[in-house]
C-alpha cells in the first residue's frame, strides 16, 4: 500500500514542482527586490540574492504610518464589498438557476454586460454620479461600488454552484410544505456553502486589487486601500524606491492570504459529499 | 395519501396565481432578482449608460460642451490601425483564456489530488499561485520588466545564454512582443482560473470516481468521461470571466510595451486609455469601450454555443 | 543573548512597527496628512506628489521635508494644511484633478505636472498668482518656463518650482571626448564597441512607447530649429522645414541601430532606470539620461568606476545646434478664496521655491538659486545651469500629449522597421491634424 501511495504521489509532486517553477520564480525576484539596498536596486547583473541583503525596507514600510492603514482599508473595502455582492447575488443566482422565466438568458448576459464596460472609461462618469449622490470621499460609497462591480461575477459563479446542486433536495422539502425561499435558506445555501465561500473568496480577492474605484472616489490618504496606497511607495524616476514597493507588496500579501486560507476551509466542506450520497 | 391531501390545497392556492399573494415570492423571479437589480441600478447603471451615451457624442476632457454625432464611431471604425488593434486584442485574450484555463485546470487537478491524499506542501503551492494574483499590479509589472529585459543581464535571456541559446527580442520585436505580454498576463491571472475550476471540481461527487475505479477505468478515462463533462459549466464561466478581465486590463501591457513596438501590442484597453488620456477624447474612449463590450459579448456567445454544442 | 534567526526577524519587524519615524519628532505641528496645528482656525487642502512631501517613502527625505513644513507652520500659526497625496500616474491623476476641478471639489492647492498646466489654464480652473511673487523672482526663472505657465496676456497660473534636463552620459574610459554631433556620437559608439568587445552597447536611449522617448527625442528636433506647433497652437511639424527636421532626427536614430552603434533593443527601452542599470553594469558606453541619474550611479557604483563617468550636453546635428528637454513640477491653486490662494502660495514660496529643491536634491528653476543655494555651487550643477539656458520645454498646449503619443508611435515603428520613417511621420501628422480640429 505504501509504495502504491508513493507511486501516486510522484506525478503529483512532479506537477507541483513544475507549477512552482513557473509561478514562484518571478516571485523570488520580487523577494529579491525587497531585500536590496538602494545601491543594488537597479538590477545590473543576474543575481537573485544581492551582495548585501537587508531587511531595512520592511522596517521602513512598516514604520510608514499609513501603510497599516492602507492594508486595513483594503481589507474592509474588499470584504464588505464582497459580502454585499454575495448577499445581493445569491437570491438572483438562485432564481437564474431554478426558476424559469422569459428573458432569463438575456438578463444573465445583461448582468455580465455590466462587467464588460472598461472600468477606465467609467471612471469619470462614476465620479460625477457619486458626487451628485454625496457619496464621494466615503468608505460607504466606495464599498457599495465595490459591491456593484463584484455582483455580476458573483451572480455567474453562484449560479454555477447552485446548478450543481440537485433540485430533488429542494423539491422534497417543498413537497413537505416548505416555501421556496425556506428551501433556499435551509437547504440550498448550506449545501452550496463551498460554492458560496469560493465566490466570496473570488470577489474579495478581486476587490483587493480594485484600483479605479477607490482612486476616483477617495482622496484622503487615511481612507485609501493598499491598491492605491502602494503607489505612494514608488519613487519618481528621479529617485526610485522600487525596493520599498517590493517590500510593501510582499507585506501586503499577508492579509489577503489570511482571508483566503480562512474561507478556503469552507470550500472544502464535507457537506457536499454527505448530502449528495442520496 | 397524506401528500396528496397536502398537495391539494396548496395546489389550489398556487394554481390561482392572483390569489396566492404569499407565494409570489416563490414563483416570481422579481423578488429574487430585486437586491441585485437594486445594487446594479443604483451604483453601476448610470456610469455605464453614460459611457454608451458619450460614445454617440464628440465629448472631450477639454471642455464641457459637446454635441451628438456619429463622427466618433466613424473615426474609430475608419482608423487604419483598427485591424492591428483587433489582432493584438484577440491574440492577447484568446492566448490568456487558453493559457489560464489549461494551467488553472492542471493546478486545480493537482491540488485536488494532493489534498485528497493529504500530501504535505500542497497548500503552500496553492498560496504561491494565489500570491501571483494578489500582489499589486505595479509589482507584477516590475517583475516582468526584469524578466523580459533584453539587456544582457535580463533574466530570461541570461537563462537562455546559460544553455547557449541566442537571446530573444521579447519586447522589441513587433511579432514577439504580444506573446510576451500574453505570457505575463497568463502568469498573473491563472490563480483566478485555479479558484474557479477548483470550486468546480469540488462539486463532483467522489462516489462517481469510486464507482469508475471499481469498473476498472483509468485515471485518464475518469477525467474524460466524469470530470470534463461535469466541469463544463465551470469551464464556461471561467472562459467568460478570463476574457472579460483580459479585455479590460492594460496594467501589464502598458508598463511592458506601452502598446509598442509600433502598435503591435496596443490592445483595445490601451487604445481606450490613450484616447482618453493622451487625446483627451472622451467620446473616442467611449466608442472603444463599447467595442470592447461587443467583443466581450461575442466571445461569451462563442463560449456559450461551444458549450451547448459539446453537450 | 543569541536569538534564533526567526526571533531576530520578528524583533526587527516589530521594531519597524513600533518605530516612530522622524516625522513625529516635528511635534504636533506636522503629521503625514497635516501641516500646522489641528485646531488652527483656517485651513486649506494641498495635494502634493508623495515624493515631494513628508510622505516620501525614503525616511531621510521625509524627515527633511517635515522640517521645512515645520518652519512654515511656525511662521503661519493660523493655518492648517490638509495634505493629500498624488501618485506618479500622471494622466489618471490629472484627469481626476480636472474632473474634480469642474465639480468644484478640487483641492485648494495642487501639484500639476509642467506639461499638463496648459490644459488646466485652458479649462479656466486655475487662479492667477502673479501678485504673490516679485517681478525679480519671475524674471529669474529659466526662459523656457514663462510661456508654459502663462496665458495669452502674460498672467501666471502655476509656479514651476523644480525642473530637470537630459544629458549625454559617457564612460570616459571608452569615450574620452564628449561627442558634439550625431556623426561623432555614432563614431564614438562604434569605437567603444571595437575597443571593449562583444557585449558592449555603444549608445542607449529611450526608444519605446512612453513619454520618456519623446522627451529624449525632441532635443534633436529642436536643435535644428524645428517647431511642433506655431504661435497659434496649430501643429506644424508636418510642414516643411519641420518635417525634414523630424525625418533627419529619426534618420539619426535609425542610423545608430543599423550601424550597430545602438542595439535594436532601444525599441523596448522606455524608462530611465533601465538605462541607468546598463551603465551600472558596465554594458553601456554612452546614454541619454536625466540629471538625477548621476546620484543613482554614485550610490550604486564603486568610486573608481563612478569617477570614469562624465556628462555633457546632448549632441546635435552640428556642434552649434544643441538643445535639451526640461520637464518638472508646478503648484497651482484652484480655490476661489483669495486668502487661501495666498496661504497656498506662501507655502510654495517658503518651502518649495528653493529650500525643497536642495533638500530633495532636485534642480531649482531660478537661475540665481544656482549661485545662492550651497548644494548647487558645484561644477556639475554649474554645468547644468548653462545647459538649462539652452533647455526647451514641451509646448504649452493640450494637444501636446496627442502629438507626443503619435510621435512615440512613429519613432517606435521606424525603429522596429514596421514602417518607413516617411510613412510613420505622415500617419502621425494625419492623426494629429484630426485631433487638432477638435481642439479649436
Amino acid at each position: 500500500m505504501n509504495s502504491r501511495a508513493r507511486n501516486e504521489a510522484i506525478p503529483i509532486y512532479l506537477a507541483l514542482a513544475l507549477i512552482l517553477l513557473f509561478f514562484a520564480l518571478p516571485l523570488f525576484w520580487l523577494l529579491s527586490l525587497s531585500i536590496r539596498t538602494p545601491a543594488e536596486i537597479l538590477i545590473a547583473e543576474v543575481r537573485i540574492v544581492p551582495h548585501s541583503p537587508t531587511l531595512q525596507n520592511f522596517v521602513e514600510v512598516l514604520g510608514n504610518q499609513q501603510f497599516l492603514g492602507y492594508l486595513w482599508n483594503g481589507v474592509t473595502l474588499s470584504v464588505v464589498g464582497a459580502a454585499c455582492a454575495c448577499v445581493a447575488a445569491a437570491p438572483a443566482s438562485y432564481a437564474f438557476s431554478r426558476l424559469k422565466f422569459p428573458g432569463k438568458t438575456q438578463l444573465l448576459f445583461a448582468v455580465l454586460g455590466f462587467q464588460m464596460i472598461s472600468p477606465l472609461v467609467i471612471m469619470l462618469p462614476l465620479y460625477r454620479y457619486m458626487h451628485a449622490l454625496g457619496l464621494t470621499e466615503s468608505h460607504l460609497g466606495a464599498a457599495l461600488v465595490y459591491a456593484a462591480v463584484a455582483a455580476p461575477i458573483a451572480t455567474w459563479t453562484l449560479k454555477g454552484s447552485f446548478d450543481a446542486i440537485p433540485e430533488e433536495l429542494e423539491e422534497a422539502a417543498m413537497i413537505d410544505g416548505c416555501t421556496r425561499s425556506q428551501a433556499f435558506l435551509r437547504i440550498t445555501l448550506p449545501i452550496g456553502l463551498p460554492g458560496l465561500a469560493s465566490t466570496f473568496i473570488l470577489t474579495t480577492m478581486l476587490g483587493w486589487s480594485q484600483f479605479i474605484v477607490p482612486f476616483i472616489l477617495l482622496s484622503q490618504p487615511d481612507m485609501l486601500p493598499i491598491s492605491v496606497g502602494i503607489f505612494n511607495f514608488l519613487g519618481a524616476y528621479t529617485g526610485s524606491a522600487t525596493q520599498l514597493v517590493a517590500a510593501a507588496s510582499v507585506l501586503s500579501l499577508l492579509p489577503a492570504v489570511v482571508i483566503f486560507l480562512f474561507f478556503q476551509k469552507f470550500v472544502v466542506g464535507a457537506l457536499t459529499a454527505g448530502a449528495l450520497k442520496e | 395519501m397524506t401528500s396528496a391531501v397536502k398537495q391539494g390545497p396548496r395546489h389550489q392556492r398556487s394554481g390561482g396565481g392572483r390569489r396566492g399573494w404569499r407565494f409570489d415570492l416563490d414563483r416570481h423571479p422579481v423578488w429574487w432578482l430585486f437586491p441585485l437589480a437594486l445594487l446594479l441600478t443604483a451604483f453601476y447603471l448610470y456610469p455605464v449608460l453614460e459611457v454608451v451615451r458619450t460614445s454617440f457624442t464628440d465629448a472631450t476632457l477639454l471642455n464641457s460642451a459637446y454635441s451628438y454625432t456619429l463622427a466618433s464611431y466613424r473615426s474609430v471604425l475608419a482608423d487604419s490601425a483598427l485591424p492591428q488593434i483587433w489582432l493584438a486584442t484577440v491574440i492577447f485574450v484568446a492566448g490568456s483564456v487558453i493559457g489560464q484555463t489549461t494551467l488553472g485546470l492542471l493546478i486545480a487537478l493537482t491540488l485536488e489530488a494532493g489534498f485528497r491524499r493529504r500530501l504535505p506542501g500542497v497548500r503552500t503551492v496553492q498560496v504561491v499561485v494565489l500570491a501571483t494574483w494578489i500582489i499589486p499590479g505595479v509589482a507584477s509589472a516590475i517583475i516582468w520588466q526584469l524578466l523580459l529585459s533584453e539587456a544582457n543581464f535580463g533574466f530570461f535571456n541570461a537563462m537562455l545564454g546559460l544553455f547557449s541559446l541566442s537571446p530573444v527580442p521579447w519586447l522589441s520585436d513587433a511579432k514577439v512582443a504580444i506573446w510576451s505580454a500574453t505570457l505575463a498576463n497568463i502568469w498573473r491571472g491563472t490563480a483566478l482560473s485555479m479558484i474557479l475550476l477548483y470550486a468546480g471540481l469540488k462539486t463532483i461527487s467522489p462516489g462517481l470516481y469510486e464507482a469508475a475505479a471499481v469498473d476498472g477505468a483509468t485515471a485518464l478515462q475518469a477525467f474524460r468521461y466524469i470530470t470534463l463533462p461535469r466541469l463544463r459549466p465551470a469551464l464556461l464561466i471561467n472562459a467568460v470571466i478570463v476574457s472579460v478581465f483580459s479585455l479590460n486590463t492594460f496594467e501589464l501591457v502598458m508598463p511592458l510595451t506601452g502598446g509598442g513596438p509600433g502598435r503591435s501590442t496596443e490592445v483595445l484597453a490601451l487604445a481606450a486609455y490613450n484616447a482618453v488620456f493622451h487625446d483627451f477624447n472622451l467620446a473616442q474612449g467611449s466608442v472603444l469601450a463599447v467595442l470592447m463590450l461587443l467583443l466581450n459579448l461575442a466571445f461569451t456567445a462563442v463560449y456559450w454555443l461551444t458549450s451547448r454544442g459539446l453537450r | 543573548m543569541k536569538l534564533k534567526p526567526g526571533s531576530r526577524l520578528f524583533a526587527i519587524l516589530l521594531s519597524g512597527l513600533l518605530q516612530s519615524p522622524d516625522v513625529a519628532h516635528a511635534g504636533d505641528l506636522v503629521a503625514p496628512d497635516r501641516i500646522g496645528r489641528l485646531d488652527a482656525p483656517k485651513s486649506f487642502s494641498f495635494r502634493v506628489l508623495t515624493v515631494h512631501s513628508n510622505n516620501n517613502a525614503q525616511p531621510k527625505f521625509a524627515a527633511r521635508m517635515a522640517a521645512l513644513y515645520e518652519k512654515y507652520a511656525h511662521t503661519h500659526p493660523d493655518w492648517r494644511v490638509n495634505i493629500q497625496l498624488m501618485s506618479l500616474q500622471i494622466p489618471q491623476e490629472h484627469a481626476r484633478l480636472l474632473e474634480q476641478a469642474r465639480s468644484g471639489t478640487a483641492p485648494d492647492c495642487s501639484a500639476v505636472d509642467s506639461f499638463e498646466v496648459p490644459l488646466f489654464i485652458r479649462a479656466g480652473v486655475l487662479q492667477p498668482i502673479d501678485q504673490y511673487f516679485t517681478k525679480e523672482e519671475i524674471d529669474d526663472l529659466f526662459p523656457f518656463i514663462r510661456p508654459i505657465v502663462s496665458d495669452a496676456e502674460g498672467h501666471i497660473y502655476a509656479w514651476w518650482w523644480t525642473t530637470d534636463l537630459r544629458l549625454l552620459y559617457r564612460n570616459m574610459a571608452l569615450v574620452p571626448d564628449p561627442p558634439r554631433t550625431w556623426q561623432e556620437t555614432k563614431q564614438a559608439a562604434m569605437a567603444a564597441k571595437r575597443a571593449a568587445g562583444p557585449g558592449l552597447e555603444g549608445f542607449l536611449f529611450n526608444g519605446g512607447r512612453n513619454e520618456t522617448t519623446t522627451v529624449d527625442f525632441l532635443p534633436q528636433f529642436w536643435a535644428q530649429g524645428g517647431k511642433l506647433v506655431d504661435e497659434r497652437g496649430t501643429p506644424v511639424f508636418g510642414q516643411e522645414p519641420n518635417k525634414t527636421y523630424l525625418l533627419n532626427a529619426i534618420a539619426f536614430y535609425r542610423d545608430l541601430i543599423q550601424s550597430g552603434a545602438s542595439p535594436a533593443r532601444v525599441a523596448s527601452i522606455s524608462n530611465y532606470d533601465d538605462l541607468t542599470a546598463a551603465s551600472i553594469s558596465g554594458s553601456a558606453a554612452m546614454m541619454v539620461n536625466g540629471d538625477w541619474a548621476m546620484s543613482q550611479m554614485r550610490a550604486a557604483m564603486k568610486p573608481e568606476t563612478f569617477a570614469k563617468w562624465a556628462v555633457s550636453m546632448l549632441p546635435g546635428p552640428t556642434a552649434d545646434q544643441r538643445s535639451t528637454a526640461s520637464g518638472g513640477w508646478t503648484f497651482a491653486s484652484f480655490s476661489k478664496d483669495p486668502v487661501k490662494v495666498k496661504a497656498c502660495m506662501d507655502l510654495v514660496r517658503e518651502v518649495y521655491m528653493g529650500p525643497a529643491t536642495e533638500v530633495l536634491e532636485r534642480l531649482p528653476t531660478r537661475q540665481s538659486e544656482f549661485n545662492s543655494l550651497p548644494m548647487f555651487r558645484t561644477d556639475f550643477y554649474l554645468q547644468i545651469k548653462q545647459y538649462l539656458k539652452l533647455g526647451q520645454a514641451r509646448p504649452g498646449l493640450p494637444i501636446y500629449t496627442e502629438i507626443s503619443n503619435r510621435l512615440q508611435i512613429a519613432i517606435s515603428e521606424a525603429l522596429a522597421g514596421t514602417r518607413t520613417p516617411e510613412a510613420a511621420v505622415d500617419e502621425a501628422v494625419d492623426q494629429v491634424a484630426k485631433a487638432a480640429a477638435r481642439y479649436q
